[in-house]
């Protein structure tokens, strides 16, 4: 057999090159120490965050999840460290606004403050109820938000739901239907006011008077 | 045979590396059948063939099953047989590891069967998803063959998405040592007249230069294909310098296609097999669309995700339901992966599904297809995250899904 060196040499080299290739992915992938992918200053910095946020008795979960999304995204660690810090804010007036709410409804709410509402909007839902959660509202308030929906309209709208006791379908409809209108092409915030008349415990539609003579047939709902 | 341990070690350790966390399997099958013509030199030969081919597709390997058998005189003959492993690393930086294993069996008139095992290392290079780059190297080591050695194969591509259209060019360099035979040119016979021991081994290389479009519009797919063998003429026969061919697919529903097409393969040294020309026609069953893309890694293509659900599932689990059609991967990702793709299994044409436990809450979620951009799920609320994309916004309560 007759080989040339050069040859041969290179195919064992494209071959170990691969292997390490897929050792260091395999390696990374299992890598349990999330932040040390981060930049020493940017490690440091949000490892202050989460004592800071462990001292004040907020969960870190959320934060951690949001070092990990931007890692994933390849986001640059100071901004990583920006956004990081920024939720801190938002769980911070979150738990201020809220009182003891649980995790998951805390990291709801602060998902409502970054999509754009006041913390005065979130008053409302201060007053907790027995084996209710406000999660879907805090979803669909955001998502409004999101989409456009002016600030005050989708606050008023959503908190108007909540203390008339809407459960999570009936925000869940709300949301399905505006955002259908929105996708055709309508005004967000037009949207939202005509759909949430027709929302059951919504803002009651102002009554025509039948002409006289004639008979009330329809109640409004 | 210390080359043939080599190729073994290397097809296990390639099947052997664990997936990382999001291991799930998806199986795709595919079955041709239809009239097959073939001529290589002698009279035009037609028969009945069938092509058998099976996938499953973990998320960074694949291995594939594929034959061809066709009957003769009442009796199934087996044409060849080729069994596949492929390990692919994630994409760091537009820059991917591929890792190709392969056995196969090819049998042929003319002889009683070749075998061969081969091993190839790739680097992929990705531009902006749309285009690429490859190159790599491996050895094959076929038997029965007058190839006396294994063979080093050295090879670079590029492809390029227009439309929709893909181009794919390749060159591939062959070097080996073969025994010079009858069949060869006669030049190459005439180089053996000064050998004395009765057998003429030399050494032989030639390069494959290979072009290839393959355009989707709707039920229809066609490809074509056209080459050039580089090499001087002791290695390339006059009938193996040039070829082409054409193969159309047209899809009648999401199961079955008729296919057909026809043109000129070159010969290939290493498995014992002449060149030919050939036609065919027949149907294929299979899902739609089967993976017959030209590119050698997967790209994100325009998809329209139809719908997104979760379901509950038993033991606390979360059944996550997509429809899409026309892709190859699904993924998720969201703060219930820590942010790591967990990819989907396909359970039809269309139909990709998931389960995994999910904690009541609320959580952020987003999917991609063949390793595209990740965007919101439809559906469902959604935000805008704060590293410029979008979430979906996933709400489980205690009792049931979303």
């Amino acid at each position: 057999m007759t080989h040339t060196p050069w040859r041969r040499r290179a195919a064992s080299l494209a071959s170990a090159s691969a292997l390490a290739v897929l050792c260091a992915v395999s390696v990374r992938g299992q890598d349990p120490d999330p932040l040390g992918r981060l930049d020493p200053n940017s490690r440091f910095a949000i490892e202050l965050i989460m004592d800071s946020a462990s001292t004040a008795g907020l969960p870190t979960r959320p934060l951690m999840s949001k070092v990990l999304e931007g890692i994933s995204r390849k986001a640059d660690g100071r901004r990583i460290v920006a956004v990081v810090r920024t939720d801190f804010g938002y769980l911070k007036t979150a738990r201020a606004t809220l009182g003891g709410v649980s995790e998951e409804e805390l990291a709801a709410a602060a998902a409502v403050l970054e999509a754009g509402a006041k913390p005065s909007q979130l008053a409302a839902f201060r007053v907790r109820q027995r084996g209710r959660s406000d999660l879907e509202a805090f979803t669909d308030w955001a998502d409004l938000l999101t989409r456009g929906v002016p600030r005050d309209d989708a606050s008023s709208a959503i908190t108007k739901l909540w203390q008339d006791g809407a459960d999570d379908a009936t925000f869940h409809n709300l949301w399905k239907s505006v955002q259908s209108d929105i996708l055709q092409g309508l005004n967000p915030g037009t949207a939202l006011q005509n759909r949430v008349r027709e929302t059951p415990g919504g803002p009651t539609p102002r009554k025509v008077k039948p002409p006289e003579g004639q008979q009330e047939n329809q109640s409004s709902r | 045979m210390h080359e043939r341990k080599v190729a073994i070690l290397a097809i296990g350790t390639a099947l052997l590396v664990p997936a990382p966390r999001e291991l799930a399997a998806q199986v795709v099958s595919k079955l041709e059948a239809g009239s097959y013509t073939v001529t290589d030199g002698a009279l035009p030969v037609s028969m009945l063939r069938l092509a058998p081919d099976f996938r499953v597709d973990l998320p960074h390997a694949r291995i594939t099953a594929h034959g061809s058998a066709y009957v003769s005189e009442q009796q199934l003959q087996v044409a060849d047989g080729i069994v596949s492993g492929t390990f692919t690393s994630p994409t760091v930086y537009g820059v991917r590891a591929e890792m190709i294993g392969n056995a196969s069996r090819a049998v042929d008139d003319r002889s009683l069967g070749t075998d061969q095992v081969d091993v190839q290392t790739r680097i992929h290079v990705l531009f902006h998803q749309r285009g690429g780059m490859w190159f790599g190297g491996g050895v094959a080591r076929p038997w029965r063959v007058a190839v006396v050695s294994s063979a080093d194969i050295a090879d670079a591509g590029i492809w390029g998405k227009l439309g929709g259209a893909t181009l794919t060019a390749t060159f591939t360099n062959f070097s080996f040592t073969k025994i010079a035979a009858a069949s060869d040119t006669a030049v190459a016979s005439l180089s053996c007249a000064a050998a004395t021991d009765g057998t003429c081994e030399r050494q032989s290389r030639f390069g494959d230069l290979e072009g290839v479009l393959h355009w989707e519009g709707g039920p229809l797919e066609l490809e074509a294909q056209t080459g050039y063998r580089f090499g001087n003429g002791y290695d390339v026969t006059p009938d193996s310098r040039r070829w082409s061919s054409a193969t159309a697919t047209i899809w009648l529903n999401d199961r079955i296609a008729v296919i057909g097409g026809g043109g000129r393969q070159p010969a290939l040294p290493l498995r014992g097999l002449p060149a030919r020309s050939y036609g065919m026609a027949g149907l294929e069953l299979s899902y739609w669309p089967s993976s017959r893309s030209t590119v050698p890694v997967s790209f994100p293509r325009t998809v329209l995700v139809k719908s997104f659900e979760v379901h509950p599932a038993p033991e606390g689990m979360q059944k996550i339901v997509i429809h899409v059609g026309g892709v190859e991967t699904v993924d998720v990702m969201g703060d219930f992966s820590d942010w790591s793709p967990l990819t989907l299994v396909r359970r039809g044409r269309d139909l990709w599904e998931l389960s995994m436990p999910l904690s009541p809450g609320m959580h952020q979620i987003t999917v991609r297809t063949d390793g595209g951009a990740w965007m919101a799920p439809p559906g469902m609320p959604t935000m805008h995250d704060s590293y410029g994309g979008d979430v979906g916004l996933l709400v489980v309560s205690d009792r049931s899904g979303h």
